[in-house]
């Protein structure tokens, strides 16, 4: 059933319309090395008072390879135009996909972002992996178990094997001070 | 905020449970105790430079006189990222060191809005290692010595290679082009790997590089010393002159740069702590081992302690503030 | 005579094997692990090598620096996850080759292009190294800076199916490169005044970012496919099919020889050159990038072909080409011995003690390596569910360990997002990363060259050597394009 859904769409339209990837990419890159050439190099790249060449300007390389980005953005936004590119299978693997499934992925990289020094090393290595395994709809409690053992495991290999030191986390710390 | 590592916290909860009976865990340990956890050393740059070479061997001798050294390494924005979060202080500060070395007062300079004072901050325990500067040219090069040199470059445009901008060898190039009022372009490289062919193929005309990078192409003739960057010539290159010697008349009178590398910790370090570690480094750079290590990296013991080399420190930082400021490099 | 028993004391010692064993299983192990490198290894090693034997300590460091540069191929094959910088090219091939269920195919494959690249290595640096030495020394700014250049163009190569999308990833990875204190003048470039990024952006978790976590949000984003269950019971490698890539595994190790002789070049260009190389020449080009045996044996040969000549000017100039014989280097000074022609002079049995015990250590990383594939291939077996949490949580402490800093985890991940959007959108990752290693190199060399000149261009064309790399790059060019052309009309045609 869901296959032969997915075989008609795909009879339906091969190609792509004038909003394809190609196009659409081509212009972001191209918007993006605008601004980037116009107004981040004059702002953010300091000059200094004095050069003995032109191309020794710290500006120089990120000129050119702004202006590369520049010009191939846009010929790939034209060609993409006059020559839209095939639909591809693995787009179709992307419909459908559970909110939730997405959601808890996101969740999971935020932990790690934002909370790793808070939640500390295992803490976050255990919420995140517990989330993801959730994600994956996984039943057995063994494999929770899993979620628990590695990172400990990983944690302290690093740091009593390999002597790298991974954060214990300050919440933990504070918590256990009172 | 400086985090601390769970390594570091399991020693400390055992050490709790075995004082908890008695003590409340947690609290300050009796300043005579000092250390009652492992020492840190951090050590500001890469694992695998030469600072980070010269603090494991001094991590090694150190542990066999106090308890546990483990070093850490914590690069970043020259060193100015572990010296800045030593100097926020915070848990564990009554146990960690740092491995200053030029790069302490020269990112002083070079790096912007630093958030701290690299004298005031700091508690100054003891320079360790000091390791010269040779002035070198190629092998085939016409100068052959200091006064030469000036003359040459007053004249017409030389360079010189540097294995990165902010090293203690730009910096003493640039400290070379104020004193003497020449224009010497500088060329940096990274690393001392690839400065070196640069200059034993003549494409660049001199380099104050660290005695042990140059050292055996001075012994095959590959390169010439000039001068020693230091006040004394050195002992293993007794026929070349000190920069002050060589280039008086020229402006060099003055001249003084080495690497230097010495112990820091937080201004907050405990007096116990300072004194333990002070009579322990005394009693191991007299040791044969470290006696011995020195000579491999052409270096000598470090004489400075405690507020000599606080004032040390501080003279740099503002002998290489006023070079940055000169060379355009002040932030 | 005298001599030769000499050398046989020296390296006839039961420390000296357990040195290397253990020394090429520590590098295979940690090189394996996202985030670990095999410079971390070797730095860490140091230490315990103070109270050795010189050459026991050495063979100790040579070993990791080898097992590593196998190991970090080991999990770019399965798990998409480069242990080290050079092994970013194995994966082009590696990986889709374990996808298709043929991962102890791809790891024997790499293993075994290791071990001849390595061989063909060591023996460059006993019967050659005077000779590259020499080449190594008349490598000034203006011939690294056409070098590079050379280098640049196989981008083109590298680009999958569209080189217009390719380049475009590689100048944003040149952008990307600029970021921190100007190598010249000191000055502020797109720091945005933070601190993290005035050493410009850390390697490591670009790396992983850009390989590893687009495959943990591909799959978190997809219907869950069924899992290929593969890996151990998947067919081994072929004397046939391996003698098939012999050819191109010789020439990649002798571009990885070229290349490590030169100081400051590195193994990822080699590997990339290689692999270019072997897709110019090679009759199934059009299997490069979908699973290609061929493609994991040249970049293998060539990132392995640099292990053993980075110690040519190591040994006969004491000039360090990387971090890891930089480290080497300390190491033979912690025991009074300085590297270069003194060294050949004043202790020849050493430096043949220190020869024998290199060879031997390209016969133990075979054994070492097929111990490690027998273990390694069972990750292939873990279905994806359990695996990527605990691959993302690997990459994660990899890229914190490298600084000790929660900054780099955020990098990686935000690397991540970008390597997803590549994918989804049909952009290679691979020139993203040649620009970033690359970009800088160029500019370097270029400023080099205008400073030594005081402005002069003509030095640009000052030799021989300078010469060469010229007209590769225009060949190399003139070539690319023109595979373009034919390309192009062809899918014109099918239209």
């Amino acid at each position: 059933m869901e296959i032969s859904e997915v075989q008609s769409s795909k009879a339906a339209s091969d190609h792509y319309g004038l909003l394809n990837p190609n196009s659409v990419l081509g212009g972001v890159f191209f918007v993006l090395s605008m601004v980037f050439l116009f107004f981040i190099i004059p702002n953010y790249i300091n000059l200094p008072p004095y050069m003995q060449h032109p191309l020794l300007s710290p500006q120089f390389l990120p000129q050119l390879a702004g202006w590369l980005v520049l010009i191939l953005a846009f010929v790939l936004m034209v060609s993409g135009l006059f020559n839209p590119p095939k639909r591809e299978e693995a787009d179709e693997l992307r419909r459908g996909v559970p909110v939730l499934r997405q959601v808890l992925m996101l969740a999971a990289g935020a932990i790690y972002a934002m909370f790793f020094e808070q939640f500390g090393a295992i803490g976050s290595g255990i919420f995140a992996s517990v989330l993801l395994f959730l994600a994956s709809g996984l039943r057995s409690v063994w494999i929770y178990a899993l979620a628990v053992v590695f990172p400990v495991v990983v944690s302290l290999l690093f740091i009593h094997v390999l002597n790298v030191p991974l954060p214990t986390g300050t919440l933990w710390e504070a918590l256990f001070q009172l | 905020m400086m985090s601390s590592k769970i390594g570091f916290r399991l020693k400390r909860s055992a050490l709790c449970v075995v004082t908890a009976v008695s003590m409340a865990c947690g609290g300050v340990a009796q300043a005579d105790e000092w250390p009652d956890d492992n020492i840190r050393l951090v050590v500001p740059y890469s694992a695998g430079g030469t600072t980070d070479l010269l603090s494991r061997k001094v991590a090694d001798l150190l542990q066999r006189e106090l308890t546990t050294v483990v070093v850490e390494n914590r690069p970043g924005a020259g060193s100015t990222v572990a010296t800045g979060q030593l100097a926020r202080g915070g848990r564990g500060s009554d146990h960690m060191l740092l491995m200053a070395s030029p790069g302490h007062t020269i990112g002083a300079s070079l790096y912007p809005n630093l958030r701290y004072d690299p004298v005031a901050d700091f508690a100054f325990i003891r320079n360790v290692i000091n390791i010269p500067n040779v002035m070198v040219v190629p092998g085939n090069s016409p100068y052959n010595t200091v006064a030469e040199f000036v003359e040459a470059a007053r004249a017409k445009q030389l360079s010189f290679s540097s294995p990165g901008i902010g090293s203690s060898v730009h910096m003493s190039g640039e400290l070379f082009k104020n004193l003497t009022q020449t224009q010497l372009i500088h060329v940096p490289f990274r690393g001392s790997g690839e400065a070196l062919p640069a200059l034993l193929a003549g494409d660049v005309d001199v380099a104050f590089e660290n005695m042990p990078t140059v050292y055996p192409h001075i012994q095959s003739g590959k390169l010439k010393a000039l001068a020693v960057t230091t006040p004394q010539e050195s002992e293993f290159l007794p026929d070349v002159p000190s920069m002050q010697q060589a280039g008086a008349g020229y402006g060099l009178e003055n001249y003084e740069t080495s690497a230097w590398f010495g112990l820091i910790a937080h201004k907050s370090f405990p007096e116990a702590g300072l004194e333990k570690l002070e009579s322990a480094l005394a009693k191991i750079m007299s040791g044969e081992d470290f006696q011995n290590f020195l000579p491999q990296f052409g270096a000598v013991a470090g004489e400075e302690v405690g507020d000599d080399f606080r004032t040390m420190v501080d003279n740099e930082v503002a002998k290489w503030s006023e070079v940055a400021e000169q060379a355009n490099l002040k932030r | 005579m005298d001599n030769f028993s000499e050398v046989l004391t020296l390296f006839l010692s039961v420390d000296n094997f357990l040195a290397i064993a253990a020394g090429v299983l520590i590098g295979v192990v940690v090189g394996a692990i996202p985030g670990l490198t095999a410079t971390m290894a070797v730095a860490l090693a140091l230490p315990f090598t103070f109270s050795m034997e010189p050459v026991t300590a050495i063979l100790l460091l040579v070993g990791i620096y080898k097992g590593g540069m196998y190991g970090g191929s080991i999990t770019a094959i399965l798990i998409r996850t480069p242990g080290s910088p050079a092994s970013a090219c194995t994966l082009l091939d590696g990986y889709p080759m374990a996808q298709q269920g043929h991962a102890k195919k791809a790891l024997k494959t790499a293993l075994y292009s290791s071990v001849v690249a390595d061989l063909i290595s060591n023996i460059a640096l006993i019967f050659f190294a005077a000779y590259l030495a020499k080449i190594a020394l008349n490598f000034g700014p203006p011939e690294y800076f056409w070098l590079i250049c050379f280098s640049l163009t196989i981008i083109v190569s590298v680009s999958g199916n569209s080189a217009i999308k390719g380049l475009i990833a590689a100048g944003l990875g040149i952008i990307i490169s600029t970021i921190g204190l100007d190598a010249v003048y000191g000055t502020q470039r797109l720091t945005f005044d933070n601190y993290n990024l005035m050493d410009r952006v850390s390697f490591i978790p670009l790396l992983i970012g850009l390989f590893a976590i687009p495959e943990v949000i591909d799959f978190y984003t997809s219907k869950v496919a069924p899992h290929i269950r593969t890996a151990v019971s998947g067919a081994s490698l072929t004397w046939k099919e391996f003698k098939g890539s012999l050819k191109t595994v010789i020439r990649g190790s002798v571009i990885g020889v070229i290349i490590g002789a030169i100081p400051g070049t590195g193994a990822t260009s080699a590997a990339f050159i290689s692999y270019s190389e072997a897709k110019r020449t090679s009759p199934r080009k059009a299997n490069f990038g979908k699973g290609e045996v061929e493609g994991v044996a040249a970049a293998e040969a060539g990132n392995n072909g640099v292990a053993g000549a980075t110690l040519i000017p190591l040994l006969s100039l004491g000039i360090p080409g990387d971090v890891i014989t930089a480290i080497i280097l300390g190491a033979f000074m912690i025991h009074g011995l300085t590297p270069g022609p003194v060294l050949f002079q004043e202790n020849l049995p050493l430096v043949y003690a220190l020869f024998c015990g290199i060879l031997v250590s390209s016969f133990v990383l075979v054994f070492v390596g097929n111990a490690a594939i027998r273990y390694f291939s069972l990750i292939a077996d873990i279905p994806k569910t359990i695996l990527l949490p605990i691959v993302l949580m690997f990459c994660i402490y990899g890229a914190y360990a490298v600084n000790n800093s929660t900054f780099d985890i955020g990098l990686m991940l935000a690397f991540g997002i970008l390597g997803f959007v590549f994918n989804r959108t049909g952009v290679a990752a691979a020139p993203f990363l040649i620009g970033f290693i690359l970009g800088p190199m160029f500019e370097d060399n270029l400023r080099r060259t205008l400073l030594i000149s005081k402005g002069d261009p003509t030095i640009f064309f000052r030799g021989p050597i300078a010469w060469v790399f010229i007209t590769l790059t225009v060949a190399s060019l003139v070539f690319a394009f023109r595979r373009y052309w034919v390309s192009r009309k062809e899918q014109q045609a099918e239209a």
